[in-house]
């Protein structure tokens, strides 16, 4: 796996086998990150659930079930991770509270509509699953083994929703414009989860080799991944292509960011 | 790029071994290969295949001309 980020974390450092190796001005960021993917995880199961028997067609309210499936099951596991954190919050699928829960808000509440879960399976979804490519080569073993497994059944995530976005924006005008409503209202939030410029809470994890980027390079990848899908779809949204980079056309609400929450207020 | 309802179909094939010829396990409708794939693993996922395959129905040639109209009519 090539160094996607350009992070020089030397390979005589030695790997953080167990919790207690962890250096410990990463374990708060990782506890919070580690909440924020998981219980994001764990809503946006349920939201991609509510669509098992109204997708368009058969194959699509069977492949939403069982992205469903995946992301609950993704949850599960990374609830394991804080057992074993000190001072991380005691979580599980079953003592699972909406009113708790780190999300982003376009989860909060069911889906208006299949193109709204088609939004959130392109953005929210493929976000997440960019954050946790950042741990695939992790220093802290207990992290990099989940993600792997995850990111490996994540790969079908980001086809469905690259797809289904193609296959949409040829459905018409209004159906588009579904599409743009629902890219706005999730934008500003799903950007801002890469962290700040500079990473932000997550920069110790990066300095400690736990994660492999956070904030501007990360965002940049997933900018130059959603911004051709988007416009080739004709969907306007906020992005646009300069070159081979893709570029935020307007700045993102920092003011608002709750870092510890990953969420806008 | 065909509307929804109307996307045509795939074959499904896989197999579980090593050295185990590759059965048909069933078919998918979808617009395009990308998604065919998707649907054949969320579907068909009964067993711990080793490797699967998605087939356009019209890539599929009937050996026995008697055969054409029918496999047509689903392609």
């Amino acid at each position: 796996m090539p160094d996607l980020f350009g992070t020089p974390v030397p390979m005589s450092t030695p790997l953080l086998d167990r919790p207690s190796a962890l250096p410990g001005e990463c374990r708060a960021p990782l506890v919070d990150l580690i909440v924020a993917l998981a219980d994001n995880k764990h809503a946006l199961g349920i939201r991609y659930a509510e669509w098992c028997s109204s997708g368009p067609t058969i194959e699509a309210g069977v492949a939403a079930t069982a992205m469903a499936q995946d992301e609950l099951g993704h949850a599960r596991v990374l609830y394991g991770l804080l057992e074993e954190l000190p001072g991380a919050p005691r979580r599980s699928e079953h003592e699972w509270s909406a009113a708790d829960a780190r999300t982003v808000r376009f989860v909060e509440a069911p889906f208006q509509s299949w193109p709204h879960l088609i939004v959130a399976n392109l953005m929210v979804d493929r976000s997440l699953a960019m954050v946790l490519e950042t741990a695939l080569e992790s220093r802290y073993l207990p992290l990099r083994h989940r993600a792997r497994k995850i990111i490996e059944e994540e790969r079908y995530h980001a086809i469905h929703g690259q797809s289904w976005v193609a296959q949409l924006a040829v459905e018409g005008a209004d159906v588009r414009a579904r599409l743009a409503e629902a890219v706005e209202s999730v934008w500003d939030e799903t950007l801002c989860w890469f962290g700040p410029p500079d990473g932000g809470a997550l920069r110790p994890l990066v300095d400690a080799g736990v994660l492999a980027g956070a904030g501007d390079p990360v965002r940049t990848r997933f900018a130059a991944e959603v911004g051709p899908a988007l416009a080739a779809a004709g969907v306007p949204a906020p992005v646009h292509g300069a070159g081979a980079r893709w570029e935020l056309a307007r700045p993102l609400p920092w003011n608002a960011w709750n870092e510890p929450a990953r969420r806008i207020r | 790029m065909l509307t929804i309802g109307d996307e045509p179909v795939y074959e499904v094939f896989a197999r579980r071994v090593e050295g185990e010829p590759l059965r048909h396990v069933g078919s998918v409708a979808a617009p395009g290969d990308a998604l065919a794939r998707v649907y054949a693993r969320s579907i068909y996922d009964e067993e711990s295949w080793i490797e699967m395959y998605v087939v356009p129905r019209r890539a599929i040639i009937p050996v026995d001309d008697v055969r054409d109209e029918a496999v047509d009519a689903h392609a």
